[in-house]
């Protein structure tokens, strides 16, 4: 029975995924950017659509909340996650409401009436059956997932907006969209970069080697050197894991450092950071997260040491510029304006 | 995917359906074949005893989560497809735990088929019939079913395989070793090992353990081997993960006599030049990889994951996707299933995990434990260390410290448990009691163990079967388990007889290095110079009783000589050391000089010509000397009695004169002998001892005449 099948396929599909980002992280999986994570999950959203068996829009949101949940689970650290199948649930109510005639641009606009009223039509209005909505859902998701492919270089495009010549940049460990928009801007532009190496990982090695690569002048530098060098530096670009609802980020262990060290040089901090990572959770105070951490601590007295690595900072919004996402620019104040654009209110739980 | 194959009855069907796979997989690029891996979900030792009379160590719970799903899914992750799980203590259980667990799944990208036989003893045996099974095709991981690891191997395979490729399958093993300097904590000090391995190749040249010595042999011929860097490491810990060619099943049913991996790598190494098979080794910085050998490595083990030391093995991580298994993470690596609930003024200090449905009273202190499912903990109660598994129950004012409770334990109002307790299933202490340090109590009786002790393989239903009907015989003893309880003491260092290396201590052995055993060679030596120095004694004894001729003494001391593999030299000391001592024997040590010369000289008499046989050349002579001088050393009360025992070894002509002196002038190695001889007033004899000897010479060469 074909139909058996498909849906054996699909599990093994959705099981393989769910270990692959449990393993994530280590060094025993494969280790992927989050760009990556966010068109995996999207591309295996796409085929819950396609194999799994429903017959309304509320049923495929209900099959899709399920395995979003068990996906977002599966390694809470990784958020993009939870952001992809937002994002889809968000496309079949659009895709829902377009089928059934009325717009969902007027659903839009948050009022302090709408606030009220609303809350009654929910889920009991997406079991309408539609023909259309499976391919049309389908479609948007593929939107989606091109959206998703030229984000880097969207964001990369903006490059020569902020870098002038003879500028001295910070940057702090690895990130695939900096160093994306740093090659971009060194086509044209000549200026100096520095990197904090961001220990115990020292991700900014990599970076460096990338960056030196590509005859850009580069110079690393220890986390502790950060605030001496700052007083040099005219711009700090960083890149960050997430984007939080009020406009903070959760960003790489070490940013936290550099952006307050920017704001006592009043040294402009421009967070380089695609939409899909921006998320509907809020944080607040100081975030840490002890991770596990693959250390090697020779000593001989270890039994008695605790070791904690927090691998995230949490970054206040006050501290931070301006981000550059690609669909432009926009300031910290404004994040929450472009979540509701990308996710339903009622999704963000999910 | 799940197969089960019991070992005999479907053998011969299954190595067909083997061979039809075969071909197809031979017409295949080899790289495509399946990696594989071997897991033993058996020790073939009895280290968790009493605990694992109820349970196999493999399922035994550490965080919450049985030991062999840490194994399964560090196979998994390092991209194993196929594991072949080989059981044999409680297979049942384990066949079970299996089949519900995800790995029986049908998506699950790891295939694992189960083997069970009760015949295993060891891992030889287990090797032996995956070669008979013919069961692995290709380069295959082995692992017990209680390694806890997150090593990515995959490193250490392709080096194996590449050397497999260059060197035209000399290497047959290729062992994975995390590095880690001595002292730390997960370095199990049993398999404390030394290695001399050749820095360029990897290769091993030699593998010892050091069980706690401080001085090591090496074969000289390892430096002589033609490559010019070594390294010998003392910093590696065994993670007993290997990866093995196929060729090791095959010598394993080759060398039958292998039991253990220990005994294959020294195989191994000591035929290396006629069959020319080769050890290799990986050294890897990060990772984590140890396995559970016994309860103090169970300790360590369990703590370091609630420290996130095996990432992303971690407790919240629900690695094995059971439902209501997942917990949340906080600050100070304190994890918390679903419906905990914590008392007011409870404290969690840190590296705490508590499972589900657990509830905790009012004003607990807990740190550093781990805490099962579904276990109430009452108020006042104090937790550090504590490794308590699922449905225990503890009474308020209760303190635990460093302690197992297994299972359905109950412990009642204000109970201490110090250090290294265990508390098996089911069973009941209290109230108002203090467990000793090391106090193991199980619902099995001692004595039935002992009973049963050679079918440590038995089927697990008879064996319940039994030991219900005993424990109903026997009363517990209140004095031991408290007025309520229910549970036999167990004593850590019963059954002595069972193996030499005390299999029954659950903690682990506590090696204290001994300073005066140096060595390895050198501490079996000294237990065989004991044992020979008792049969001498007993050969002289009756010897006297009997009246032995001296001949025929000499005879037997010859045979024992032989039967020991003791040096000549070492007879003639330990001869003239029973000699000496045979007063102090026979008659207590609070003998009076006086005494003690007066049994003595007889019988020196009685035995000189024994003693001539064996001291005849001048190097003899001294070296009965300094046995009788350390005699002498040690029973410092008699030392005046010596001059006159070197007197009549003399007259005896035991002793040569030339020799005295020669002894006398240059022996004295350290001032407790020059205190000796001082004390001794030698000197004062020896002008005497001259003058006699010199009577002594004119009358033998009277008495000789000719």
């Amino acid at each position: 029975m074909p139909g058996a099948d498909k849906e054996a396929d699909l599990t093994e599909r959705i099981e393989a995924f769910l270990a692959d980002l449990k393993r994530g992280g280590c060094g025993t999986g494969p280790i992927r950017g989050s760009g990556e994570t966010a068109r995996e999950t999207t591309a295996l959203l796409r085929k819950v659509t396609a194999q799994a068996r429903w017959s309304s829009a509320g049923d495929l949101m209900e099959i899709i909340r399920k395995e979003g949940r068990r996906m977002t689970a599966a390694q809470p650290s990784e958020t993009t996650v939870g952001n992809m199948v937002l994002r889809v649930l968000k496309i079949i109510r659009e895709e829902y409401a377009r089928s059934r005639g009325s717009s969902e641009e007027t659903d839009q606009q948050e009022s302090l009436h709408k606030l009220l009223t609303s809350g009654g039509l929910s889920e009991e209005n997406f079991r309408q059956h539609f023909v259309h909505l499976k391919a049309n859902v389908i479609e948007a998701i593929n939107e989606l997932l091109t959206e998703l492919e030229g984000t880097t270089d969207n964001i990369a495009m903006q490059a020569l907006e902020h870098i002038h010549s003879n500028e001295v940049i910070m940057t702090v460990g690895r990130s695939r969209t900096v160093e994306a928009f740093l090659k971009d801007a060194a086509r044209k532009r000549k200026f100096h970069v520095i990197v904090a190496e961001c220990a115990p990982f020292c991700q900014g090695h990599e970076m460096a080697t990338n960056l030196s690569k590509a005859s850009i002048e580069t110079t690393v530098i220890a986390d502790a050197a950060i605030f001496a060098v700052m007083s040099r530096v005219n711009k700090v670009i960083i890149g960050t894991q997430t984007v939080l609802a009020n406009g903070g980020l959760r960003a790489v262990n070490g940013t936290h450092t550099v952006a307050l060290a920017a704001r006592h040089h009043s040294t402009p901090l421009i967070v380089c950071a695609p939409m899909f990572k921006l998320s509907p959770q809020v944080l607040y105070g100081q975030f840490l997260r002890p991770h596990g951490l693959v250390f090697a601590l020779t000593c001989t007295i270890l039994s008695k040491v605790n070791v904690h690595c927090p691998v995230f900072d949490y970054v206040p919004p006050e501290l931070i510029t301006l981000f550059i996402s690609n669909i432009g620019g926009n300031a910290p104040s404004y994040i929450y304006r472009l979540m509701s654009e990308l996710y339903h209110p009622e999704d963000h739980d999910l | 995917m799940l197969q089960i194959y019991t070992s005999g009855a479907t053998s011969g069907s299954f190595r067909g359906g083997k061979q039809k796979k075969g071909n197809v997989t031979s017409e295949q690029e080899e790289e495509e074949q399946p990696l594989q891996a071997v897991l033993v979900a058996d020790s073939f030792n009895r280290r968790f005893f009493p605990i694992s009379k109820d349970q196999p160590r493999a399922l035994l719970p550490l965080g919450n989560v049985a030991m062999i799903d840490y194994t399964l899914e560090f196979l998994t992750s390092t991209g194993v497809q196929e594991t072949f799980v080989f059981c044999c203590w409680m297979s049942n259980k384990i066949k079970d735990h299996l089949l519900k667990s995800k790995w029986c799944r049908p998506t699950s990208p790891n295939v694992v088929h189960i083997i069970t036989s009760d015949l295993y003893r060891s891992l030889g045996d287990v090797l032996r019939d995956v070669d008979a099974k013919n069961l692995v095709r290709n380069d295959f991981i082995l692992v017990y079913g209680d390694v806890v690891s997150n090593i990515d191997v995959s490193q250490a395979l392709q080096e194996h395989r590449h050397r497999r490729k260059v060197d035209k399958n000399i290497s047959v093993m290729t062992m994975v070793f995390k590095e880690s300097s001595p002292g730390h904590k997960t370095r199990c000090e049993e398999d404390d090992v030394i290695v001399a391995m050749d820095s360029k190749s990897k290769r091993v040249l030699h593998y010892q353990k050091t069980q706690g010595l401080k001085k090591l042999q090496f074969p000289m011929n390892i430096f002589q081997h033609g490559s010019d860097e070594f390294e010998i490491r003392h910093d590696l810990l065994d993670c007993h993960i290997s990866i093995c060619s196929p060729q090791v099943a095959e010598l394993f049913t080759d060398n039958f006599d292998y039991q253990t991996r220990n005994d294959f790598v020294r195989g191994i190494l000591v035929n290396e030049e006629i069959l020319g098979n080769q050890i290799h080794l990986y050294v890897t910085q990060d990772g984590y990889g140890a396995r559970v050998s016994n309860l103090q490595m169970y300790d360590s083990v369990s703590l370091d994951m609630v420290r996130r030391w095996v990432y992303p093995l971690t407790p919240e991580a629900n690695f094995t996707d059971q439902q209501g298994q997942g917990c949340t993470h906080s600050r100070h690596n304190v994890y918390r299933g679903a419906e905990v609930s914590l008392g007011h003024g409870s404290q969690m200090e840190e590296n705490v995990l508590i499972g589900r449905d657990t509830s905790i009273g009012a004003n607990c202190h807990i740190s550093n434990s781990v805490i099962g499912n579904n276990c109430t903990i009452g108020d006042n109660v104090v937790l550090d260390r504590a490794h308590m598994w699922n449905n225990v129950h503890v009474s308020s004012n209760v303190e635990i410290h460093q302690s197992v409770v297994c299972d359905g334990a109950v412990v009642k109002e204000a109970v201490r448990l110090n250090k290294q307790c265990v508390l098996a299933y089911n069973v009941v202490i209290g109230p108002n009691l203090s467990l000793p340090e090391g106090t193991v109590v199980s619902m099995h009786h001692p004595e039935e163990e002992e009973e049963d002790d050679d079918d440590e393989f038995l089927s697990d239903d008879q064996e319940v079967g039994h030991s219900k009907d005993k424990t109903r015989q026997k009363a517990f003893n209140p004095a031991e388990v408290g007025p309520e309880g229910k549970g036999y003491i167990w004593k850590a260092s019963m059954n002595d007889t069972e193996d030499e290396e005390l299999a029954q201590c659950l903690w682990g052995l506590v090696l204290n290095p001994d300073p005066e055993s140096d060595s390895e060679s050198e501490a079996s030596e000294e237990s065989q110079d004991r044992t020979f120095q008792l049969e001498v004694l007993g050969t002289l004894q009756r010897g006297l009783e009997e009246n032995i001729v001296c001949d025929n003494l000499v005879l037997e001391i010859n045979s024992l000589k032989y039967a020991y593999n003791i040096t000549l030299k070492e007879v003639m000391q330990i001869l003239t050391r029973v000699v000496l001592e045979y007063p102090f024997q026979q008659q207590g040590t609070q003998l009076t000089t006086l005494q003690y010369t007066g049994s003595l000289l007889p019988l020196l008499k009685t035995w000189s010509p024994v003693f001539k046989n064996y001291i005849k050349r001048a190097q003899d002579h001294l070296d009965c000397l300094s046995a009788v001088e350390e005699l002498f050393l040690e029973q410092d009360t008699h030392q005046t009695a010596m001059v006159k025992v070197l007197m009549k070894m003399y007259q005896l002509e035991i002793l040569e004169e030339e020799a005295i002196l020669k002894w006398f002038s240059t022996g004295a190695t350290n001032d407790k002998s020059r205190q000796l001889r001082k004390n001794q007033g030698v000197m004062r004899r020896m002008s005497l001892w001259r003058k006699e000897s010199e009577e002594d010479e004119s009358s033998e060469e009277g008495e000789c005449g000719r």
